[in-house]
Formats: C-alpha cells, sequence, structure tokens
C-alpha cells in the first residue's frame, strides 16, 4: 500500500551523534509518513538503535533538527517525547517483572476513577481489550515474570496501543515471536497503518522487509547508505548496501593450521537458547563464530567455559573426554575465555601483575603462598611482551585503556598457558590500532601453537582472521564456511531462514 | 532471544588519557587514617592533662583490642563485597560456652563433664566461633539471601543460644561457683588485663591477629581471592575462583577472630554474659572503613583497621576525659562512622572515574 497522504509525520534532518571513539551517527536524515512502514536495517552496530532512540528521547542528540508534523523539536526528553504521540518498543524489554501485566501496560499513568483512585477493573478491561487487538490472551492480572518473552514482548506492544500514538518505533519486535504472533503482529501494524499511524520498524531479518514494510533506510556505519521503496529493495540489492566497502584494516594472518584436534563439543545444549551445537577445532586455528544479535553467541561461549550452569553436552580436549562445569575445570583443561565486556574480565581495583596470575592461582589451594616478587617479574615480563601502556606495574588496571585492558587479559591466558582461548568480540569497544595489536597477537598465539575460538559480530575481521567460520542462527549452527567467504554469503545464512 | 546485548553505543572506553590519581594523592589517603589518630591524639593532650599518662594509654589499648580483633575478621569479610553484623553476638556465645565448660560441672547424656581445662575451653570457643562464621557464610551465598540480613538474624540467634546456655546469668554465677568453686582460669585473665614489660597482654594479641590478617591478605592465594571476589565478582568467577567458599572462608576467619576476642574479653571480665560485647558491630564496621577499607569490597586492608580501632578507642576515651556523657558518646560513635562512609563515596566517586 503506498501511502494515500503526502502527509510527513517525522522529519529528521542531519542527525549527529559522537561517543567516545565512534560516530554513532553521521548527518543521518530519515523521513517518516503517515500510515507507512519505514523499515531501518543496518549490521549490528550500524546506529539503528541509537537513532531511535534519539527520536524517543532517551539520548541526546550531538546536532540536527526533529520535525513533527512540520514543528520543529528543541529538545527531546523522553516526556517531550511521549507527549508527541512517539512511543518505542525496546529490544530490551522494559517491563517491570513484579508488576502485573496490566499494572505494566498502565505503568506511570494509572486510569484514575472518579474519587482520583486507581480505577483496577478499568485497567484490567482496557488491558483485556488492547492484548485482544493483538489475538492474545493474556491473563492481566498475572506478574509479567511468570509470563514467556514473546508474552511480554506482546505486552509491552500492548501497553503503546492505550496510548493513541502517532509514531511507533518497533525495535526488533518479532526476535522472540513465534509465526503466528508474528504474522498477528503484522495484522495490527496494517490496523495502525490504517490510523495513519507511522511506524519505523527495525529488523535484521530481511525476509520481512517485503511483508511489512513501504520504504527501506539502510545504515552502516552510522551513515545512511540510502532510501528505496520496497518495490526496488531486493535481497541482493540490500545485502550490497548493508555491507558495502569497508575501510581496510590491518589484519595479521598467517593460516597455521595443524592436523591434531584440540577440542571438540558434542551436542552442547542450553535449554531455550542454544541447540544441539557440534564443532571441533585444530591445533593452531581460529576457528570464527559469526552471528546476528541474540543468536546464541553469548550462550555458547559462556556454555563453553563452563559459566552457563544448565548445559548438556560432551567437551574433549584432544580427544579426551572432559567436564567443564565451572571456569575453575575449564582453566584447569587449558582454556581462557577473553569476556565479552572486558569489566567481567578484570579486577579494576588490583594491579596489572596479580590480574595477570589471578586465573592460574586458582587452581591452588587457599593457603598457597605467593611469590610477590616472581608475579611482579611475570607481569614485567607480559608488559614487556605485549606492550601494555603504559608500563607501569603498580597502577591499577581501572586506569589503563581498553585496549591496554584487553591485553591484561589475554596476558592472563597466556600465563595459564590456555591452549584453548574463546575470544568474545575481542575488539569491542577499542581503537583502531589496538585492534590491529590484537589481531597481531592472535596471529602469534595460533603460530605458537594455541587454537582460537573467536567470536565476533564484525564480518571483516571474522572473514580475514578465520580458519573457518561457523554461522549460528536461533541457537543453531546453520552454516560453515573456509577461508575466502564474502560477507555476502556470512550475512545471507545469518539473517534468512 | 533473551540475551540480547545492544552494541550500540559501545561501552565507553576508559580512554588513553586517563592518568589515574597521582601518587602522592594516594599515599595521603592511604596515611589518612594513621594522621587523623595523630590529630585527636595532639588535640586530646593539650585539653586533657591526663590523656598522655601512661595508665591511660595502657587503658585505651586495653579497650581498643577488642574491637582491633573484631575489626580484622570484619575487614576480610568487608574485602569480599559482604558485612557481619553478627560478631558481638558470635564473641559472646563463644565467650559464654568456654566459661560455662570451664567453670562448671555439666551433666551431658548422663555424663558429667568439666571444669575443662583452659585450652580445652580455647579450643572449644574457637571451634563455635568458626562454626558460627561458617553458617554465616553457608547462609548468605547458597541461600542468596543479603549478608546483612542474614547476619543480623544468625545475631538473634547466637545471643539467644548464649542465653540459653548461661541461663541468663554471668558466668561463673553463684549457683555454679559455689558448687565446683570454677573460676575464669588465670590464663585468661592476664590475656585480659596482664601486661609484659608494661604492655597490655590484649594489645599484643590484636596486633598478632593484625600480623595474621596482614600476611593472609598480602601473601596467601585466599587473601588475592578476596580482593578479587570483592572488587569483581564476575571476573574472579572468570578466572576459576569458587567465589562462594571465598566468602564462606572470610566469615570463618571473622568467626575465629571472634573466638580469640571472646578470650581476651572474658579475662578482662573475669567473667562471660551473653549481652556482653553488645555495640562491637557497629565499632567494629566502624574501625574498618575508618581504615580505609570500601564497604563495597575489593579495596582496604586490615593495618588500616587496627588504626581504625585504635581512633575509635581514642576518641571514646577523649570523650571520657572530656566529660562528655555516655549517651553523647553513642551519638558520636553513630555520627563517625556515618560521617566516614559519606567521605570515603564521596571520594570514590570524584576520582575513580
Amino acid at each position: 500500500m503506498e501511502n494515500s497522504s503526502d502527509g510527513i509525520l517525522l522529519k529528521m534532518e542531519q542527525i549527529d551523534k559522537q561517543f567516545p571513539g565512534v560516530h554513532a551517527l553521521d548527518h543521518v536524515d530519515f523521513e517518516l509518513r503517515e500510515g507507512e512502514v519505514h523499515i531501518l536495517l543496518g549490521e549490528n552496530g550500524a546506529g539503528k538503535s541509537t537513532l531511535m532512540k534519539v527520536l524517543s528521547g532517551s539520548l541526546s542528540r550531538d546536532s540536527g533538527r526533529i520535525l513533527v508534523y512540520g514543528k520543529e523539536i528543541g529538545e527531546l526528553t523522553p516526556e517531550r517525547s511521549r507527549e508527541l504521540g512517539i512511543d518505542m518498543v525496546y529490544q530490551e524489554l522494559s517491563l517491570i517483572p513484579a508488576l502485573t501485566v496490566a499494572e505494566n501496560i498502565f505503568l506511570g499513568k494509572p486510569l484514575l476513577n472518579r474519587f482520583g483512585m486507581v480505577d483496577w477493573p478499568g485497567m484490567r478491561q482496557k488491558s483485556v481489550e488492547s492484548l485482544a487487538e493483538l489475538g492474545v490472551e493474556i491473563d492481566p492480572s498475572l506478574e509479567v515474570r511468570r509470563l514467556n518473552v514473546a508474552e511480554q514482548q506482546l505486552t509491552e506492544i500492548a501497553r503503546i496501543l492505550t496510548k493513541q500514538p502517532r509514531i511507533v518505533l518497533l525495535d526488533e519486535p518479532t526476535s522472540a515471536l513465534s509465526e503466528t504472533e508474528r504474522e498477528r503482529l503484522f495484522e495490527l501494524i496494517r490496523r495502525l497503518q490504517a490510523r495513519k499511524v507511522g511506524i519505523v520498524y527495525i529488523s535484521h531479518r530481511l525476509d520481512e522487509v517485503p511483508l511489512i514494510g513501504n520504504r527501506v533506510t539502510v545504515l552502516r556505519d552510522g551513515r545512511v547508505v540510502g532510501t528505496i521503496p520496497v518495490s526496488e529493495a531486493n535481497e541482493d540489492t540490500l545485502i550490497q548496501m548493508m555491507v558495502g566497502k569497508q575501510l581496510t584494516e590491518q589484519f595479521t594472518k598467517h593460516s597455521s593450521v595443524q592436523e591434531e584436534e584440540i577440542f571438540r563439543v558434542e551436542h552442547l545444549t542450553v535449554p531455550g537458547k542454544l541447540f544441539d551445537v557440534s564443532f571441533n577445532l585444530r591445533k593452531g586455528e581460529i576457528l570464527g563464530v559469526f552471528g546476528l544479535m541474540g543468536a546464541g553467541q553469548a550462550t555458547l561461549t559462556r556454555a563453553l567455559f563452563g559459566l552457563n550452569s544448565i548445559t548438556s553436552g560432551k567437551y574433549f580436549i584432544a580427544g579426551k573426554e572432559v567436564t567443564i562445569r565451572n571456569p575453575g575445570q575449564g582453566i584447569a583443561n587449558g582454556m581462557g575465555l577473553l569476556t565479552r565486556d572486558r569489566r567481567e574480565g578484570l579486577v579494576p581495583a588490583l594491579a596489572v601483575p596479580p590480574n595477570i596470575t589471578l586465573a592460574k592461582l586458582s587452581q591452588h589451594t587457599p593457603l598457597h603462598v605467593m611469590n610477590l616478587k616472581q608475579e611482579k617479574d611475570i607481569g614485567a615480563g607480559f608488559v614487556r611482551d605485549l606492550r601494555i601502556q603504559p608500563p607501569m606495574l603498580d597502577r591499577q588496571v581501572m586506569y589503563l585503556s581498553g585496549g591496554n585492558q584487553q591485553k591484561v587479559v589475554l596476558a592472563r591466558w597466556l600465563y595459564s598457558n590456555s591452549r584453548v582461548m574463546i575470544f568474545d568480540e575481542p575488539t569491542r569497544g577499542i581503537d583502531v590500532g589496538a585492534k590491529a595489536e590484537v589481531f597481531a597477537l592472535m596471529d602469534r598465539l595460533t603460530q605458537e601453537g594455541a587454537s582460537i575460538i573467536m567470536v565476533s559480530s564484525e564480518m571483516p575481521e571474522v572473514i580475514a582472521m578465520s580458519d573457518r567460520i561457523l554461522v549460528l542462527r536461533g541457537g543453531e549452527i546453520v552454516a560453515e564456511y573456509g577461508a575466502g567467504t564474502t560477507q555476502e554469503q556470512l550475512l545471507r545464512s545469518a539473517s534468512l531462514g | 532471544m533473551a540475551e540480547n546485548t545492544n552494541p550500540e553505543p559501545p561501552k565507553k572506553d576508559s580512554g588513553s588519557t586517563t592518568t589515574g590519581i597521582s601518587r602522592t594523592r594516594q599515599i595521603i589517603y592511604q596515611s589518612g587514617p594513621l594522621i587523623a589518630l595523630l590529630l585527636i591524639s595532639i588535640y586530646l593532650s593539650f585539653a586533657s592533662p591526663y590523656f598522655l599518662t601512661t595508665s591511660n594509654l595502657v587503658n585505651i589499648v586495653r579497650q581498643s583490642s577488642i574491637t582491633a580483633i573484631l575489626a580484622i575478621g570484619q575487614t576480610l569479610v568487608i574485602l569480599t563485597g559482604g558485612i557481619d553484623i553478627s560478631v558481638g553476638a558470635i564473641t559472646a556465645l563463644a565467650g559464654s560456652v568456654a566459661a560455662v565448660l570451664m567453670t562448671s560441672q555439666l551433666n551431658i547424656l548422663g555424663l558429667t563433664i568439666g571444669p575443662v581445662n583452659v585450652w580445652v575451653g580455647i579450643l572449644v570457643a574457637l571451634i563455635v566461633g568458626v562454626s558460627a562464621g561458617f553458617i554465616n557464610g553457608f547462609i548468605t551465598t547458597k541461600g542468596r539471601i543479603p549478608d546483612f540480613i542474614a547476619t543480623l538474624g544468625t545475631l538473634s540467634i547466637y545471643r539467644g543460644i548464649a542465653l540459653l546456655v548461661t541461663d541468663g546469668l554471668p558466668v561463673p554465677s553463684h549457683l555454679t561457683a559455689t558448687a565446683v568453686s570454677g573460676q575464669i582460669p588465670p590464663l585468661l585473665i592476664w590475656l585480659g588485663s596482664g601486661e609484659i614489660y608494661g604492655v597490655p597482654a590484649a594489645g599484643i594479641v590484636a596486633v598478632m591477629v593484625t600480623l595474621v590478617g596482614y600476611l593472609l591478605l598480602r601473601y596467601a592465594t585466599l587473601g588475592r581471592f578476596i580482593y578479587a571476589a570483592g572488587g569483581n565478582r564476575e571476573a574472579a568467577r572468570v578466572s576459576g575462583i569458587n567465589v562462594d567458599r571465598v566468602k564462606i572462608a572470610a566469615y570463618m576467619c571473622s568467626g575465629l577472630a571472634c573466638a580469640i576476642a571472646a578470650m581476651v574479653l572474658v579475662g578482662r571480665l573475669n567473667s562471660a554474659n551473653a549481652l556482653m560485647a553488645e555495640g562491637e558491630e557497629l565499632r567494629s564496621i566502624g574501625a574498618t572503613v575508618i581504615g580505609g577499607t570500601g564497604l563495597s569490597g575489593g579495596e582496604g586492608g586490615v593495618v588500616g583497621s587496627l588504626i581504625g580501632a585504635l581512633i575509635m578507642g581514642v576518641l571514646g576515651n577523649g570523650l571520657n576525659l572530656l566529660n562528655v556523657s555516655a549517651f553523647w558518646q553513642r551519638i558520636l560513635q553513630g555520627l563517625v562512622v556515618i560521617l566516614v562512609v559519606l567521605f570515603d563515596q564521596w571520594r570514590r566517586r570524584r576520582f575513580s572515574r
């Protein structure tokens, strides 16, 4: 359905937003018409969510104009945005688990009866109605934490329906929904369209584009690549637009894969998150794991390292079955984990040497006497070897930069003789120079006989560094590629289905 | 998927330009407690002619030593990110149990026991203290109950058991004392009020406990685990440390310190009762935070806590000398603790970004 009126609901002009080290939005133009579903596409980190957060007022823009119904809007706060009729369904659910469905739906502005008291029957009634609009039956007096993720998502959408919005922002609304629930949501979106509500629909599922969209805008590295009508948007065009020409990065890569298998996992399953994952890893190999957001990478890394409590599956180190139920056992079996969030990996108030020796120390009994002199020497050795800056051994690691913190964690696993290292987003939030150093180190490690499982959502680095790439989607391995695959292929496997 | 972690915006990088706090400033903060102790002492030595007399100083050391011993255990717990409200209660329980065994004849399951030898008494006290600490740690880690609530509950339980054991009477009571002529053993009395070359034995015990705590934190792997678990629980876990076990160990150390303090206290009072060491929870926590250990865990040490205990002791003594009523002393003690924590948090926000 082409837009019947040329009423422009929303115009965003030259929106700019910088985060430290990242140009999240680079003079972005965006437009939404009445009754339009405008799909926002882009890789992880392209700036989709940031743009929507600017619009919903939860992030402030550095510069740029926003016009709603042709009227320029100054500073946007969440309250102001709501007054303008803009409502957002966040990707991370924003419901309060301990409150009931009805209370959540009317959160912030409960219905009042004529005595100024909360109108409970009215709220329940209205909740039932808006949930019925979505075609679901959820008891509004249930606490939200008793609902499954799909029901929570639908509750969140129902919440928006009670507010008579003019602009609705949906951030990956179908990621938790089943096929029928998704169909219901689409019906509802069409009804909203008929009421001339404008909808911004964020997704990275390409197959949804022709089903629901009118126009598509593709973002890449914070810039608008282009806005095209859905009729012109076939998969190849879109993938081409999303991938584009990448900045040349400095990758160091020598393939040093040996025949010998060092690690194997069979039928690894985490209920609801990871399904029957099996793969092996050879000595000196870098095994890339790619997936779009929420495809199960985080669960996989945690499960491999014994951080997940409910896990089934078999682990083999050098052909011998081992038990890995906690990180201590993982370390004992020569594994190491660089966490996605460095703050989860370091003890900020401790200096560099104690942070390096921690994993190896954990294998000792509690009353083992440490040799502090030796520890300092070990620390000095790694500081020199990995060029950790500044080379001050008594400085608390919280004062190091991101890249140097990453090196400290790396040193920890080198010192604990890790032979299988899991790198979860190893370049996240560090600058280009530090990235190049991390890649060089990875290469050196594999030449020295270590093996690396590299989980990353950055396609260029996965392709450049990996000897083999597994693609995860919905908690399953859906494809395996050798070195020399293309971004197009990866993206296709990760986003279609 | 429930595991969505939003990669945009990226986490704020700690930045390559951060220089950190200067070395001198760090030294000033670390020696802050010592400077405070000196300043208060200098003021008091001018304000009261009696303050600097030997007998008064001995008195201060004797009074501070109980708090100091408890504060060392408390420090280990606070370093893991916990807090032990039950230290006073464990002290009373360990002291009461030992005192009853050492001074009276009991009939348990048809067996006549006691009065036991002083060493057996001490051993029992230590076992009671460590077990009470284990229970604290077990409840808070395995039951996932906030440390404050868990130890607040056990505080009441331990005091209740102490009341049961002593029947609510001082030990030795007139009843038992006449029956078997039980007395608190001389060794404990010496521990509580004796001296070596003019130095109170209680003070020496406190220094020894501090020394053990210092060595443990600095040189034993357990000490490192305590700092890691309190400094970043998740990082400690990823590094293979069993965080729950570390926490339980810290509580057991605290229980052990309570038992040692109990022996000193029973000796000083020449008696035990179920309500002794009342208020020591606040004093030990106060001494710990005054000594520079952060309530959020992971930063601090036992030497500061020893100095913190001395500050609490000097303050109390000074207020006595200046004729401030005991009622006001309580109010001031609470205020000091709150102000120190306020200052500490302000400092952290200001300098640790």
